[in-house]
């Protein structure tokens, strides 16, 4: 092949692409959608359940402050610590429940895997930054509240390519 | 000067032609690395490549951590080729705890890896693009990469730092309509990588770049101990997947790509075979895979290994990726050893670079599919 032709064969691939619709998300109008509702643990069988690592989600009538979320996340990012709580659950006589550090947190999810009474989820939300790094400290009563998200952008496959939605 | 200084701090002797310039370590796109080159005129004289900047001690920290809580640090060295990296640690701790994986959990591993090999595939070559100043393969790539970390995504809940892969398995199982959506993205995507061949591989002006431009003959790639892409475009048949199957590579019709120039143009050209290559896997390990069963085999909660030591090594993106697990009986490992492609492929840099004229130095540097974060550890 020669220079010319290889030029021009580049050139028209390249303008092609004039007529093709864009690839781009536009992120915050479009949210792309994820499946489920977020990474959950089943410790009865030991496997997980497909879903989003994002902000986690506690359960506060399930927690039973053992501090296994806590021990799982020592030497990965020490984001849990335990906190007092001013609740009364029978099943939490300590009356300790996990407090989450974002600013730390490396979402692996190891702790919802560690989380035997299927207390502790993940969410699709990821928006959690913030102007100060307090404010990243999620403590157990806002872990508690689900997050409403809207997300509904897809990948989809025309003749024309693939666009988000 | 009559004071003798301490080594590393004496005076260089000024050279009238000769004049050393330091590339990096704030080296856009490449991660943090130096080169000091020494140049007559435009001609490299000598090259030094000054690795070690972003050293983490990813394998001293290992020491500290048990078998589980190691997963997501050791991920970090190369975070968009997160799988690849895992693959050979959970194979060790596997056969350090005796244990057997399930068939669908292989099937999906080759299936996660090879996605992942395509992702970070993806990402060199739009680097490689943007070092040679063709911004339209900056932008193609890295849009088209977007197809399997949205897919990962789905399958894993992470885009990059996926943590998917532990001793034992997987973490959890694919969503259910996975085979489908993986199908259809995965065609979709051979089909536009192909549509690479005319913009840049093809193109007439990336050939006057890059061929013959840092030839490295077979012999020296074999003496210098490079892997991966650089051996292969060196006419070195030399692929794990293929040479010492794991998993269920045995099973599936792995076809290794080799060049023989050994120039920049063939090491461009190999990890874009191996994406079109992975896409063949993955369509193979759909169909193979067993429809459903488990994915992950429940270990102790603090598995503790026997007084063993285990080197599994696998194909990752940047060549053969090692990991050398020594156990003390104890829930952490003794020792974590890695050894990694792109360190292995960086001593071929000084014999590459000798005799080049310094504009060529981006396009020899990037196609030795070099890391600097997987290099220093």
């Amino acid at each position: 092949m020669g220079t010319a032709t290889g030029i021009i064969k580049a050139l028209n691939s390249g303008i092609k692409h004039l007529a093709v619709k864009r690839f781009t998300l536009r992120y915050p109008e479009q949210k792309l959608k994820f499946v489920g509702d977020g990474y959950q643990f089943d410790p009865t069988t030991g496997v997980g359940i497909a879903g989003y690592k994002g902000r986690h989600m506690l359960f506060h009538d399930k927690c039973t402050g053992c501090q296994l979320c806590a021990i799982a996340c020592e030497g990965v990012a020490e984001a849990i610590g335990m906190v007092k709580v001013q609740e009364d659950w029978k099943q939490n006589k300590k009356g300790i429940m996990p407090q989450i550090d974002y600013g730390k947190c490396v979402f692996c999810g190891l702790c919802v895997d560690a989380c035997p009474f299927y207390a502790l989820y993940m969410t699709n939300d990821y928006e959690l930054s913030s102007f100060t790094k307090e404010a990243l400290i999620y403590t157990p009563a806002q872990l508690q509240v689900k997050p409403y998200v809207q997300q509904d952008a897809e990948i989809v496959f025309d003749a024309r390519g693939a666009t988000h939605g | 000067m009559t004071t003798q200084l301490p080594p590393g701090l004496q005076l260089e002797k000024l050279n009238e032609r000769i004049m050393t310039l330091n590339v990096g370590p704030q080296h856009p796109g490449s991660g943090h690395m130096r080169l000091v080159i020494k140049v007559d005129g435009d001609y490299i004289v000598s090259c030094d490549p000054d690795p070690g900047y972003v050293h983490r001690g990813e394998e001293k920290m290992a020491e500290y951590r048990n078998y589980i809580q190691n997963i997501p640090h050791l991920e970090r060295p190369v975070i968009h080729d997160s799988c690849n990296v895992l693959y050979p640690y959970c194979l060790g701790v596997e056969e350090l705890l005796g244990v057997e994986v399930p068939e669908r959990a292989q099937y999906l591993r080759v299936i996660a890896s090879e996605l992942n090999r395509c992702v970070y595939i993806q990402y060199w070559l739009a680097i490689y693009g943007i070092f040679l100043g063709h911004s339209t393969m900056f932008m193609w790539p890295a849009g088209d990469r977007e197809l399997f970390i949205d897919l990962l995504e789905k399958m894993t809940g992470a885009r990059v730092t996926h943590a998917f892969f532990v001793p034992g398995g997987i973490r959890n199982d694919v969503p259910a309509n996975f085979e489908d959506m993986c199908l259809k993205r995965v065609n979709y995507f051979e089909k536009r990588i192909k549509e690479y061949a005319a913009i840049f591989y093809d193109n007439p002006i990336l050939i006057s770049r890059t061929r013959g431009a840092g030839v490295l003959s077979r012999d020296d790639a074999i003496r210098l101990g490079t892997t991966g892409s650089t051996l292969r475009a060196s006419g070195v048949d030399f692929d794990l997947r293929k040479k010492e199957p794991y998993d269920v590579y045995s099973e599936l019709d792995v076809h290794s790509n080799v060049l023989k120039d050994g120039d920049s143009y063939a090491r461009s050209k190999i990890p874009w075979l191996d994406m079109l290559e992975s896409c063949n896997i993955i369509r193979q390990a759909l169909q193979k895979m067993p429809k459903s069963g488990s994915v992950r085999v429940k270990l102790k909660p603090n598995p503790k290994g026997g007084n063993d030591e285990v080197y599994k090594r696998v194909e990752s993106g940047r060549g053969s990726l090692g990991c050398y697990i020594v156990s003390r009986s104890k829930p952490e490992p003794y020792r974590v050893k890695m050894s990694v492609g792109s360190f292995r492929n960086l001593i071929c840099m000084p014999y590459l670079l000798k005799g080049e004229k310094l504009g060529n130095m981006p396009a020899v540097y990037w196609s030795l599919n070099y890391w600097p974060v997987e290099a220093d550890r």
